[in-house]
């Protein structure tokens, strides 16, 4: 292994690792000085389920119409996802746990939830290019993120076999890009996992308070 | 910034109107002087105090659903103005809720400060961006929240039309049906401008009509009565256009064995304030009702047939003033559900023979929770109650919410998206769509004679007056 791997795998990484933590805890301070507001009217229902309902209806693609009548959108958005799971999972496993990938299953199947995402990442860049709905909208970060993506996805198939002498280079980029991506991160959209929980939070509170969240039929409610 | 690189050329743009501004600040309406209702002016610096009042007002719920968005474009397909105009893509609601994010992410947003030109960050300039935006976040949305539920990222794209809305009301670039009906409501306690003689006398010709169908002078549409178990409160349009709607509703309550009463102040139960964003309105509108209540120390409150009405007064209104609720609350067709469970009023289905499909109001299904009781009290009045698909939560704006009827410049617009509303009541084969909103009524009117359809609008309380057999 080179020292230039090796301090890329080690010391950046985790160099990388704090600094996306201290600013997503800067951005977490930056959310919460804005006012919230104090809801004062009596409950129809449950904000608590209200909440997990909307925290969780990612996973049930039935009870949202835009994923229940694209189901293949839907599809590539649970493998984009896979796939950067898996590559994050990875870029953890290589410098600390290498023993995992030495079974050549677990190898394959990590390359074929990232090869799959890297696919999907073009057909989605193909798409942000296609439809002129989704071009006007789209940012230069819409397009860097995504590409940026796509070239991770890559890096990763090919280093996940952890195989030094063979695959230095993808190695390198790999983990070059890991760390690029833990500083640039929470500055694009790429972070955007971060708000998920708040803005799914803020939503469910406000529907599971009124009895629209958990969305069911055949309910009885009295004025309240 | 050049505000030619404005990216808010929207599908309608039209001049702002301030006549009635003008004429409003002429006549030194009190309203005006005491600055509750805010109106332009040429000479300050708009784009600036625009700027700093979405600083100002920004909440966590706001910034967290601007700073959220991926442009991933999944809540085009959920929005009627997209699925009627597929080829313009300043149709789709991220496209217009980024108009109002391109100016967090300049002023208030991260990276956008620095590097505005790689996140697409942007400020007005002048007063020509902020009219275009009114035209974006006024006419080419209803707020119906139907991409809100469809986000898979929870982004409220109505709640930030609305924030928008707020801003450009306190800065009096409005389109003038806003500023009108805004005026009306600051004036006169009512959105429609009823004095208060027409409305006591309407009220009064209404309980002579009755006492004549029933035969029975006891009948009564009493006014200002304490300690009644509930206080009734409506929407204007009953006085001005629908008094039959009111009459429909005492003769239920009276063959009920209700104890009711209608305030003498404080009985319009709309709120224009949810339209314009007026926090300020929306919170002195409701409180009207609130204080009606405490006045007649009555046990609850029921909201007539009105889905903006029964959002701001039963949901919104409590917030907007900043008082707790103290009363419960409900929909007048709760209380008909009611009703008819207890065996405290009788139907016969056979009087409702025609086939009824229902419309869900955006405001009382998908912001208030309410979608089922409707549906049992037609069932028990109706031979024939056949759904729209989609339904509940997930059924389109019937095209004039949102405030839009009072918006006469982004009405061919509105028609031509209600295409897409018109195609999804033809479907049903109903010769009658029931709503529980009179909003709905006028927006679904609207539709039915634009497209040529073979039904008519009614109200769940027709349809359960009409079912009571003589």
């Amino acid at each position: 292994m080179s020292p230039l791997l090796k301090t890329l795998e080690n010391e950046v990484q985790i160099v990388a690792l704090l600094f996306m933590a201290a600013v997503y805890g800067l951005r977490l301070v930056w959310l919460f000085r804005f006012k919230s507001r104090k809801e004062r009217t009596f409950s129809e229902g449950k904000e608590a389920a209200g909440i997990g309902y909307s925290l969780l209806n990612i996973a049930m693609p039935w009870a949202v119409e835009s994923a229940r009548k694209k189901l293949g959108f839907y599809l590539q958005f649970v493998i984009f996802h896979l796939g950067v799971a898996a590559a994050i999972a990875a870029t953890f496993i290589i410098p600390y746990a290498p023993r995992v990938f030495e079974v050549m299953a677990v190898v394959r199947l990590f390359q074929v939830m990232i090869g799959a995402a890297f696919f999907v990442g073009l057909m989605r860049l193909f798409r942000r290019l296609k439809e002129p709905a989704i071009r006007l909208i789209s940012t230069a970060d819409d397009y860097a993120s995504l590409v940026l993506m796509v070239l991770f996805f890559a890096a990763g198939f090919l280093a996940v076999p952890n195989a030094y002498r063979s695959s230095e280079a993808a190695l390198t980029a790999f983990f070059a890009l890991t760390a690029f991506f833990l500083f640039y991160v929470p500055f694009s959209k790429i972070g955007h996992y971060l708000y998920y929980p708040f803005t799914h939070f803020f939503l469910g509170r406000t529907m599971g308070h009124r009895g629209v969240y958990p969305i069911k039929r055949g309910e009885k409610r009295e004025g309240r | 910034m050049s505000s030619k690189k404005s990216e808010a050329r929207a599908a309608v743009m039209t001049p702002l109107a301030t006549k009635s501004q003008e004429k409003a600040k002429e006549e030194k309406l009190g309203s005006v002087a005491e600055g509750r209702l805010k109106t332009y002016e040429r000479k300050a610096n708009n784009a600036k105090r625009f700027v700093a009042l979405l600083r100002k007002r920004m909440t966590r719920q706001i910034a967290a659903s601007l700073a959220a968005c991926v442009h991933c474009g999944r809540c085009a397909e959920s929005c009627h103005y997209y699925l009627a105009r597929p080829d313009d893509p300043t149709m789709t609601p991220v496209w217009k809720a980024d108009q109002v994010r391109r100016i967090f992410k300049r002023h208030v947003d991260w990276t956008g400060r620095v590097i505005p030109w790689w996140v697409h960050a942007w400020t007005p300039v002048d007063d020509e961006d902020l009219n275009r935006l009114k035209d974006v976040v006024f006419g080419t949305c209803s707020a119906c929240r139907r991409c809100t539920l469809n986000c898979p990222m929870g982004v409220d794209t109505a709640l930030i039309i609305r924030f928008a809305r707020g801003l450009l009301t306190e800065l009096g670039i409005v389109p003038e049906g806003v500023f009108n009906v805004s005026r009306d409501q600051w004036e006169t306690g009512n959105q429609m401008a009823v004095a208060e003689v027409d409305y006591l006398e309407t009220l009064q010709w209404m309980k002579e009509e009755l006492q004549a169908e029933l035969g029975d002078p006891t009948v009564d549409v009493p006014v200002d009565k304490p300690d009644c178990d509930f206080l009734y409160v409506i929407n204007p349009r009953e006085i001005k256009f629908d008094p039959r709607s009111i009459a429909n509703a005492a003769k239920i309550f009276h063959l009920a064995g209700e104890s009711w009463t209608l305030p003498g102040k404080g009985w319009d139960m709309t709120n224009f304030g949810l339209y314009s964003g007026d926090d300020s309105l929306g919170g002195w509108v409701a409180k009207n009702v609130y204080e009606a209540a405490s006045r007649l120390r009555a046990k609850r409150i029921v909201i007539s047939e009105c889905g903006h009405g029964y959002r701001s007064t039963r949901w919104e209104g409590y917030n907007w003033a900043g008082v707790d609720q103290r009363l419960p609350m409900e929909s007048v067709v709760v209380t008909l559900g009611r009703y008819l469970t207890e065996g405290r009023i009788k139907v016969n289905k056979a009087k409702n023979s025609e086939p009824v499909t229902f419309h869900d109001s955006c405001n009382i299904a998908r912001s208030g929770g309410i979608t089922e009781e409707p549906r049992r009290v037609l069932r028990r009045v109706c031979a024939d109650f056949r759904e729209m698909a989609p339904n509940r939560t997930e059924n389109y704006c019937c095209t004039g919410g949102g405030g839009l009827l009072s918006m006469a410049e982004y009405r061919p617009l509105r028609l031509e998206v209600a295409r897409i509303k018109a195609e999804q009541l033809r479907a049903t084969g109903a010769k009658l769509v029931c709503t529980m909103c009179h909003n709905c009524v006028d927006g679904l009117a609207d539709v039915i004679k634009h497209y040529k359809l073979d039904m008519k609008v009614v109200q769940v309380l027709d349809l359960v007056s009409r079912g009571i057999p003589r």
